[in-house]
């Protein structure tokens, strides 16, 4: 049977971006690589959605930006977490895991 | 420290538009370029493999324009801003009431300060109720 990608939940690439970033820095094409990586390839993401998601992180000091080379010898822009950011992604973590716990317990209700 | 840096980033993108422009695009034409190439690995002819990157990456101008917007944007939460400018209003106040109760009234610069204080804590009360108006 054919698996159909799910869309993402409004808020909720923001917090994809932080987790891939949490593994290591990376340009945003390694950003996207590494959401579908950790997601098993579930997770179907407009791949120029996240750059505007990047800057707003960067803008909230969540996220820092230098130039750099990449693998390919090709000049690109690396991410890293910050550490206001590693923090965010706790709060985060726990806020998703707190509202997926409700949803499926309404979900169940019979 | 991160704050800092986003404070010096807004400065920058506020003063070289161009700049930050061509940087957004540098950014955004080496996914296409990766992704052109992750097809052409994949087994698509290269023109196949571009346009497949850029269908995949969406409207490239809009996402650019809000890049840019984005980063030209002022980094700081404007409510926090608000909150912290009405503490140090009542501070001031404060600070002014504490002043002029303590200084002799029958000179000349005693009476402005009091003066000074007076309009000081008017207008930090006429602020704060306008404010609770406007929330009712």
């Amino acid at each position: 049977m054919a698996k159909s990608k799910a869309g993402l939940l409004q808020g909720t690439l923001d917090m994809l971006i932080l987790k891939a970033l949490s593994l290591g820095a990376l340009h945003g094409y390694g950003i996207g690589q590494r959401i579908a990586q950790i997601s098993g390839d579930e997770l179907k993401i407009e791949e120029g959605s996240l750059y505007p998601g990047l800057y707003r992180l960067e803008q909230r000091g969540w996220v820092q930006s230098e130039w750099d080379v990449s693998d390919n010898n090709q000049r690109a822009k690396f991410y890293k977490l910050t550490r206001a950011g590693r923090k965010q992604l706790t709060l985060e973590e726990r806020n998703w895991e707190r509202l997926a716990g409700a949803t499926m317990k309404a979900l169940r209700a019979s | 420290m991160s704050r800092i840096r986003a404070a010096i980033n807004f400065i920058r993108a506020r003063l070289h538009h161009d700049e930050i422009a061509r940087e957004v695009e540098t950014e955004l034409r080496f996914h296409i370029e990766m992704r052109t190439r992750a097809n052409i690995e994949a087994g698509m002819a290269p023109s196949e493999a571009r346009l497949a990157a850029q269908q995949s990456f969406g409207n490239f101008e809009q996402f650019k324009i809000s890049c840019c917007e984005i980063k030209r944007g002022f980094p700081f939460d404007l409510k926090a801003l608000r909150m912290g400018l009405y503490i140090a209003i009542a501070c001031l106040a404060g600070g002014f009431a504490l002043v002029a109760v303590n200084l002799p009234h029958h000179s000349f610069i005693g009476v402005i300060w009091q003066l000074a204080a007076i309009a000081v804590l008017m207008c930090s009360f006429l602020v704060g109720r306008r404010k609770q108006r406007q929330r009712h």
